[in-house]
């Protein structure tokens, strides 16, 4: 079944055009990656989905419905939830406090605590730093923080944005482990990455982004043998 | 926040300690006293409140009491000066709840002071030609009218950010002060005089609220600042609160947690600006004359001074803010001239030595830490330190 589906969008930003025309889907359980270079309007495609942008034209369908004009809390209601470019974390608040903003808009309070055991089994190092403020953590921890309260508001679709950016070799290979762990539990996930080799090689199906528009597209094996993504993108050629 | 460094995957106990060794110095460099805040939330329970009362009882002993050294005596009157500060508290007060909690930087704040300064005594004072009511009852029509009018300059303008905010509101405050001098109505220079005053007199036939004797204002507006103290207290422990907090923190990343940032920024917007209305109000029943020479933009600035001097987002620190901005010009008459200057000063040297402002905000997040822990483990009683926590699995969450 379709979960999210995106027809003809394009974004702007003032007369700038970031995101021309693009279209495609996300199927339910799916891990689906965008890969492509700085600029390529990756981050300005997960700001649409998650509602801080609005498209100029196009519409965006999620589990059925037209979302195109909602508001990015009522999406957060809806299902769909998003770890930001840059973490986002709450500086001043605690690992705890963080978490429970992660749960805002939810009223069914057993359920959260249940999520609350679910985050604390993926990311055990969360649960040693409950106390610790946000701002001081780890660049990594930071990322698990960003994941971790995503995943408070029991999410459908989980948008991931460039959850590698600016950790160690080993702890990408951790991260992307937990995302496709997360997956296996029964969340959709959509991947924006630079880091396309792991990107690729987790994905069900992925897409390559370039000025604003796909330019190929294919499962993630197939994109990792496609001669000219490996060129631009897996620095062999 | 470095986003190079790599974590170590498995913290030793060398790592771990460092991690606490910097947070507690994190603690101490917040203080003049080391660990005040943390002191007092390990207090029980009981000797917080007892610690309360006397304070609040020696607050409202002080116009009696007229300590030395403290007092402003000779020079000014003590109690009007006690009056003044109130004011000046309760004004800061209100308007950290807009630039304290929900980190909107408001520079037209002295616009809904004006505008509840007005709203007394245009149904009060007999220079007004309008139908009058008791002073009594303009205190909440000025919480209502400048409510309405936060409201109404907070949904365009909020869709702003940071510094268009902040000059938006600046041009809102000096909107209110140029349509006092310009509309007949609101009297421009000449202003209104005999402004009300609540009812009663005393034993000898004599009105207690006279502009001349500061004791009576003084006592009804430290009752009203513990009534907004206790009304602010239960906003920053609820749900809005907690929004707010996400807004100051992240605005982007507090919509995608789920939170309905702009209706929550227009709340703080008119809440702050009903507490405003409410200080003006009382500011114009005390002096007894308003007109348009109170509510200059200088006014407006040495409001934000007061919150950030006092900490931002701390409403204790608020209090003291807004009471010290009074009171400096007041006690050293000598450089009340210079008192821009001074604050100025101030405010700098503040910044640099104590960049959380004299009382620092972070004891307020701490009471919706404990309350952040019961919600989502449903487990009530005290949290070890960090690094030694022991979870109880889910027990249920339900309230």
């Amino acid at each position: 079944m379709t979960l999210l589906e995106l027809k003809n969008v394009s974004v702007h930003y003032g007369r700038i055009q970031a995101i021309s025309d693009m279209s495609f889907s996300v199927e339910e359980g799916e891990i689906v990656s965008l890969i492509g270079a700085n600029g390529a309007g990756k981050t300005t495609t997960m700001r649409t989905i998650s509602g801080l942008l609005a498209p100029s034209a196009g519409s965006i369908t999620f589990a059925g419905q037209d979302i195109t004009r909602m508001k990015a809390h009522i999406r957060v209601v809806q299902g769909i939830s998003q770890a930001p470019e840059g973490r986002g974390i709450f500086p001043g608040m605690t690992v705890e406090e963080n978490l429970d903003m992660g749960s805002y808009g939810r009223k069914d309070r057993t359920k959260v605590a249940e999520d609350l055991e679910r985050v604390f089994d993926l990311f055990p190092r969360l649960k040693e730093r409950i106390k610790q403020f946000g701002g001081t953590m780890s660049g990594g921890e930071q990322q698990m923080l960003a994941i971790g309260r995503a995943l408070m508001s029991n999410p459908k679709l989980l948008l991931l944005d460039e959850p590698s950016m600016g950790l160690a070799p080993q702890f990408i290979r951790q991260i992307f482990k937990i995302v496709t762990e997360i997956n296996n539990q029964g969340t959709t996930v959509l991947l924006v990455e630079q880091n396309a080799n792991q990107a690729l090689a987790r994905a069900h199906r992925a897409f390559v982004l370039e000025t604003g528009s796909i330019t190929h597209r294919g499962t993630g094996k197939e994109l990792l043998a496609n001669p000219a993504v490996k060129e631009a993108y897996l620095g062999v050629g | 926040m470095s986003t190079t460094d790599g974590p170590t995957l498995i913290p030793d106990d060398a790592s771990a300690q460092e991690i606490a060794d910097r947070e507690a110095k994190m603690r101490q460099r917040k203080g003049w006293f080391p660990g005040l805040s943390d002191k007092w939330n390990a207090l029980p329970r009981q000797t917080q409140w007892l610690i309360l009362i006397v304070v609040v009882v020696l607050a409202y002993l002080l116009p009696i009491l007229n300590p030395p050294l403290i007092t402003t005596e000779p020079g000014n009157n003590w109690q009007i000066a006690l009056a003044q500060m109130s004011v000046y508290a309760l004004v800061a007060v209100g308007l950290n709840v807009v630039v304290g909690y929900a980190g909107l930087l408001d520079l037209g704040y002295v616009a809904f002071f004006a505008l509840g300064s007005y709203t007394a005594a245009m149904f009060t004072s007999p220079d007004s030609p309008y139908v009058h009511i008791p002073y009594l009852w303009t205190l909440p029509l000025a919480m209502a009218v400048a409510m309405f009018f936060g409201v109404v300059l907070g949904v365009p303008t909020l869709r702003l950010r940071g510094d268009y905010l902040a000059i938006v509101t600046l041009g809102f405050g000096e909107i209110v002060r140029i349509l006092a001098t310009i509309i007949p109505a609101m009297k421009g220079q000449v202003g209104f005089q005999n402004v009300g005053h609540p009812p009663g007199t005393d034993s000898s036939g004599q009105t207690i609220f006279q502009n001349s004797n500061g004791t009576p204002w003084y006592w009804l507006t430290l009752t009203i600042i513990i009534v907004v103290l206790l009304a602010a207290g239960n906003l920053e422990r609820s749900r809005v609160g907690r929004a707010w907090i996400a807004i100051r923190e992240d605005e982007d990343a507090a919509e995608i947690m789920g939170v309905p940032t702009f209706k929550y920024k227009v709340w703080a917007f008119a809440i702050g600006a009903s507490v405003g209305g409410l200080s003006g109000a009382l500011f114009a029943g005390q002096v007894g004359f308003v007109n348009n020479q109170k509510f200059d933009i200088a006014t407006s600035i040495l409001f934000v001074a007061a919150v950030v001097m006092g900490g931002t987002g701390n409403k204790v620190g608020a209090i003291l803010g807004g009471a010290l901005v009074a009171y400096i010009p007041l006690r050293f008459t000598a450089i009340a001239e210079f008192k821009y200057l001074i604050f100025g000063a101030a405010l700098v040297i503040i910044m640099i030595f104590r960049p959380g402002g004299l009382l620092p905000a972070r004891q307020s997040l701490l009471a919706y830490g404990r309350l952040a822990y019961n919600k989502l483990k449903g487990a009530v009683g005290d949290i070890p330190p960090s690094g030694k926590v022991v979870l109880e699995p889910g027990k249920g969450a339900d309230k």
